[in-house]
């Protein structure tokens, strides 16, 4: 028999114990009179055990249960409804006493007598653990790219802006003795050319920190060449699509290598690492897999942490699998579709 | 007689080309120093005309140094970085004012001198 064609009792039934929300009716004294499946899971009372009793004790903390059977009071009394048809967030108990936060609406039903009340209830809990790992995330990318212009501005004050600033006393040295000592200027002029190609190389480094050329001219096939050829350890690179794919995609598997290979090299003690980058299905797969001492963690450093808001920020998973002695997988999946 | 000059720096290079190019300019660096704790120490033992004295330094900066020395010898503060506000807070706290290390030279500091 169709649903809709059902005696409303049945289908009342039916709607009760297929709801995923906790449903839970009490009457005007407060006592339970219907409790669906998904309070049973959610409370961990069974419906025989809970109808019967008075709601309040059951699944209201101890601090809001005055608060609770009084407005349940006021109202049967005549009071104006506070809490009726409208979604509300409180905090509930489990049977066990431990709470969590609850997203909760009440109506009342319409009928002769005295007034029956159905609440439905959600348990929220891993909605304000989202919400809350949202706003870490957030404050750690924040925090992340602030530490990142700190760093960045160190390293050219300890860096190019010396040795610029090293070409400049020189030069003003070999000005100074243009006249009289010739030979002394040709030094002069050849440390300064020196201290400029220093400064060169170091300007270029940084600049390739902060965003790769080759990844922007070449796609991720020549970006990771590079990456493995400036490792510093053995790398071997497998896979990588030619095609051109989202630059936030590419960016983000460049720097998922890139962190990787600055771990082993720092690290893992590993002789040997191979870089995997599979393009299946509209997600971009990016693995590197060596064979080192393993033990690390995804909390273990900024760095991994960083990249998982980096790879989390354009809707991606990283994992890693490194058990202590075997070596590291660090493993993330991009979605590719813009 | 040379304007005597004790360089207070952590950056090596710099402070052999300072070296260099002030001696070539008439001055006379009687010693260096690497933090604000040893550039104190330096310049009461050695009493130089002048404290080249870095802004950025690995334990306090320039003017902290500048504050607890000022009163005994000439400063004059220096820094890769550059600031308008530098000079002003530089003479705020003692020393004879600032001078941008791309700018150094002994005729800038012979400038500042009182």
């Amino acid at each position: 028999m169709a649903l809709i064609d059902a005696d409303p009792s049945v289908r009342y039934r039916a709607l009760l114990l297929a709801a995923l929300d906790c449903v839970v009716a009490i009457d005007h004294t407060g006592r339970v009179i219907d409790w669906n499946p998904a309070a049973e899971r959610t409370f961990g009372w069974s419906a025989a055990e809970a109808v019967g009793r008075e709601m309040g004790e059951l699944i209201v903390p101890p601090a809001l249960r005055e608060r609770h059977r009084s407005g349940l009071a006021r109202y049967v009394a005549g009071g104006e409804p506070v809490v009726l048809d409208r979604r509300i967030e409180i905090t509930a108990m489990r049977r066990d006493g431990s709470e969590f936060p609850c997203e909760l609406t009440i109506t009342r039903i319409v009928q002769p007598g005295d007034p029956v009340f159905v609440g439905y209830l959600r348990d929220i809990t891993e909605r304000h653990l989202a919400e809350a790992e949202l706003h870490a995330s957030r404050a750690r990318i924040v925090s992340a790219a602030d530490e990142a212009r700190r760093r960045l501005e160190r390293d050219l004050h300890d860096g190019a802006q010396q040795h610029l600033v090293g070409l400049a006393l020189t030069l003003r040295l070999a000005r100074r003795k243009l006249g009289s000592d010739p030979a002394l200027v040709g030094e002069l002029l050849d440390e300064a050319l020196s201290d400029l190609a220093t400064a060169t190389d170091e300007l270029r480094e940084l600049a390739r920190g902060l965003h790769p050329a080759v990844l922007t001219e070449g796609g991720l096939q020549p970006a990771l060449a590079s990456l493995a050829k400036r490792a510093g350890i053995p790398v071997t690179i497998a896979d990588v699509p030619e095609e051109r794919l989202p630059p936030t995609v590419e960016i983000t598997a460049y720097f998922v290598v890139a962190e990787a290979l600055t771990n082993v090299a720092r690290y893992a003690g590993a002789s040997r690492t191979d870089v995997s980058v599979r393009h299946i299905g509209g997600v971009l797969h990016v693995e590197v897999r060596d064979n080192g001492r393993g033990g690390a963690t995804m909390n273990g450093g900024s760095g991994l942490r960083g990249l998982l808001d980096r790879v989390s920020a354009i809707g991606g998973t990283l994992f890693v699998e490194s058990p202590e002695g075997v070596g590291t997988l660090l493993r993330a999946e991009l979605p590719c579709a813009s | 007689m040379a304007t005597t000059v004790l360089i207070v720096d952590d950056h090596n290079a710099f402070r052999s080309r300072a070296k260099r190019m002030l001696e070539a300019e008439g001055f006379e660096v009687v010693g260096e120093a690497a933090d604000g704790a040893s550039g104190v120490d330096a310049a009461k033992r050695l009493a130089p005309d002048v404290v080249l004295l870095d802004l950025q330094l690995p334990d306090t900066t320039g003017f902290d140094v500048a504050r607890a020395i000022a009163g005994e010898t000439a400063v004059v503060i220096t820094s890769t970085r550059d600031d308008e506000e530098y000079d002003a807070r530089a003479r705020r706290s003692g020393a004879c004012g600032f001078v941008s290390k791309a700018e150094l030279s002994g005729a800038a500091i012979e400038e500042l001198l009182p």
